[in-house]
């Protein structure tokens, strides 16, 4: 073998040792950082979980490592780590999240300190199977923990809340009552609408602009839907309204505008 | 019983008094309008929320104005509450200035009908939507919010009530407005390359639990953001990307990139009259073709994060696809009133025109700020659409543009 030829196959084969190195380096660096993550809590050097932010964002063209990684990262949420843990698993899951993690997530709805992060990710996962998770938390859940299940099912205007957000319109708590009228109004169909209607006749004092917030939105929503003729009743009841607030009366105008001009 | 009935506003009482309600025995010269101010029918009552450096700033600006009557002020540090309190109080010569911790209490007052927001970045939308959503105009300092989607809900809100609802940066007029007028004129040419840096990302934040002083309301402080142990570094004002303030950390803030983007973005947007639209692709250094944090717009202008800036660049020659064509009619675009930006906000409530800074430009700003950080996130190019505001086909890069929120809060 020529020196030349002995020199080319050196540097080819170091080149193919290198490429072969890499991965294991990156899946030790991949371990070692879920290694440090059953232990991590809130005044740790975040650079410990390094490689698992830079594998997540890596995974976006590789459905089997971002498949492996979504696994690992909700495999932690049952387990006892800490909740600054779980907290970053849910900020990791919220970008890359799919229904094979909703079970791991929905189990924390109901958790007072972990409800919130399970719904970081929850609310932005297109999947059906996390709307319906939220919703079925709503029995589960109770104060704010449920008000935020709620805020998170009108994001998401999940038509198949309506009955229960209905429901919780005549709650003692009014917190949750607000929620819920909100909702309705992001969920905007006919049904809500009547469910609206009917509580922005009875609404209490302290609840009233968030009644007809709440109407306003859903007649908003009603009409680019293309449902002119229903966003106009919702317009109307709240002019009929008697003492609505001037800004209110405005906005229920210029909703009759927008549905005459045909927007 | 209706809240329209029972509250007796301000206005109400000086326009519908009658025989049963006892008149003021002594009526004061600055109610009937001495000392060159308005009479107090005619002047803009206004509360501050937020009362840090910045938006105690803002207020002290707002109070500069003759028309202008604080009423309120709210922080969730009770030092600072008093502190500014202490300085309406001596400028109106009286104690009357309420101060509060939560700010609902001040957007349910019906005598108050603007609000100075300068409250950390994540809490914005928030106090904005909720202050005009209760009938009230709002100042809000930039950058005008913590993700797209709050953007557009409060333009949303201020269209559907008929809000004035002005941003901030003095800059994109104060200091970068002669060069935006040649832009705008034509002067420097057919632009092709724009050149931006207010500074970089925000990054996480993992800092240790410590004792939450007496004066602080921490939940409040967090409001919408995740729930983590206070520390002193999570919230501080202190400037930068340094660790000490809240501007270094995601979870409140875009960092230096909607910071100074706010300034920076804004007044290159102005110049280029980009502010009713933004980028079709944005594309993060690559360390080959791309140096800089690349912005592309369907006019052909291509927009960079660095190189200090607002800076602009003319086309040499014929560029295809270059269609840009400088925004004549935009020289007529200027604060309106006296006295600056304040002034321009006062003159808009009075007349109900939009302000310089309204609301829909100065989340397109944002918005272009926020694309920038998702692009940095994401590490990889992406492709926005401008009018429909989404990444098209492109779920997880949609899933950026909002963050659930903590509860009780919405939008």
């Amino acid at each position: 073998m020529s020196k030349r030829t002995s020199t080319i196959f050196g540097l080819l084969l170091v080149a193919l040792l290198f490429g072969l190195a890499l991965p294991a380096v990156a899946d030790e660096a991949l371990d070692k950082a879920f290694d440090a993550l059953k232990a991590y809590d809130w005044g740790q050097d975040r650079n410990l979980l390094k490689a698992i932010d830079d594998a997540v964002v890596a995974s976006h063209d590789d459905d089997a490592a971002q498949k492996a990684l979504e696994g690992q990262l909700a495999a932690v949420l049952k387990t006892d780590a800490s909740r600054a843990a779980k907290d970053y698993v849910c900020r990791q899951l919220s970008l890359i999240a799919t229904a094979e993690s909703v079970p791991a997530l929905a189990a924390l709805l109901p958790d007072k300190d972990l409800s919130h992060m399970a719904r970081y990710a929850l609310e932005r996962m297109p999947a059906p199977e996390a709307v319906k998770a939220m919703r079925d938390a709503l029995p589960k859940t109770a104060g704010r923990t449920k008000v935020g299940v709620v805020n998170s099912l009108g994001v998401r205007r999940d038509a198949e809340s309506v009955a229960a957000l209905t429901a919780l319109l005549g709650d003692s708590d009014k917190e949750l009552v607000g929620a819920a009228a909100a909702a309705l109004g992001a969920i905007g169909n006919a049904d809500a609408a009547k469910a609206l209607g009917d509580f922005q006749k009875k609404a209490p004092e302290e609840l009233e602009l968030a009644a007809a917030d709440a109407c306003l939105v859903c007649a908003a929503q009603m009409l680019a839907d293309g449902k002119k003729t229903e966003a106009k009743a919702i317009y109307e009841a709240l002019l009929k309204t008697p003492d609505q607030p001037k800004h209110v009366r405005m906005a229920a105008t210029r909703g009759l505008l927008a549905v005459a001009a045909g927007k | 019983m209706n809240r329209e009935s029972t509250r007796s506003t301000r206005r109400r009482f000086l326009g519908t008094a009658t025989a049963a309600v006892a008149a003021p025995s002594v009526i004061t010269s600055t109610a009937l309008g001495a000392d060159d101010r308005p009479p107090a029918s005619e002047r803009i009552v206004m509360a501050g929320i937020g009362m840090g450096g910045r938006g105690s700033g803002d207020l002290r600006n707002f109070m500069g104005h003759s028309e202008v009557q604080v009423v309120a002020v709210c922080d969730v540090y009770k030092s600072r509450q008093q502190g500014i309190k202490n300085h309406v109080d001596q400028r109106y010569g009286n104690k009357d200035c309420t101060m509060h911790t939560d700010f609902r209490e001040v957007v349910d007052r019906d005598d108050i009908d603007a609000v100075v927001i300068g409250s950390p970045d994540h809490w914005h939308a928030l106090m904005c939507i909720a202050a005009m959503k209760s009938g009230k105009d709002v100042f809000c300092e930039k950058p005008l919010t913590l993700t797209i989607k709050e953007g557009r809900a409060m333009v949303d809100v201020a269209r559907r009530y008929g809000r004035v609802c002005s941003s901030g940066s003095q800059r994109v007029l104060g200091d970068y407005g002669g060069l935006a007028r040649k832009v705008q004129s034509g002067e420097l040419g057919q632009i092709h390359k724009c050149y931006c840096d207010p500074g970089g990302p925000p990054r996480e934040c993992n800092l240790p639990g410590e004792p939450v002083p007496d004066d602080l309301d921490w939940d409040m402080w967090l409001g919408p953001a995740p729930w983590v142990p206070y520390n002193a570094f999570r919230c501080g004002r202190a400037y930068g990307l340094g660790g000490k303030g809240f501007r270094t950390w995601r979870d409140y803030s875009g960092g230096m990139m909607t910071d100074w983007g706010g300034h920076k973005f804004g007044g290159a947007m102005f110049a280029l009259g980009l502010d009713e639209t933004g980028p079709t692709e944005i594309i993060p250094p690559d360390g080959k073709d791309y140096q800089w944090l690349t912005y592309k717009f369907a006019c052909g202008i291509e927009m960079y994060r660095g190189g200090g800036g607002p800076k602009y660049e003319a086309a040499q020659g014929n560029v295809p696809g270059l269609t840009w064509e400088p925004p004549t009619h935009l020289l007529k675009r200027d604060y309106r009133g006296k006295g600056g930006l304040s002034g321009d906000v006062l003159h808009c409530i009075k007349t109900r025109e939009k302000p310089f800074r309204d609301v829909e430009w100065a989340h397109r700003v944002a918005t272009v700020c926020h694309l920038g950080n998702i692009a940095y996130e994401l590490n990889r190019p992406l492709k926005w659409d401008p009018v429909k505001e989404e990444f098209p086909g492109d779920e997880e890069a949609n899933r950026k543009t909002w963050r659930p929120m903590r509860a009780p809060w919405r939008l």
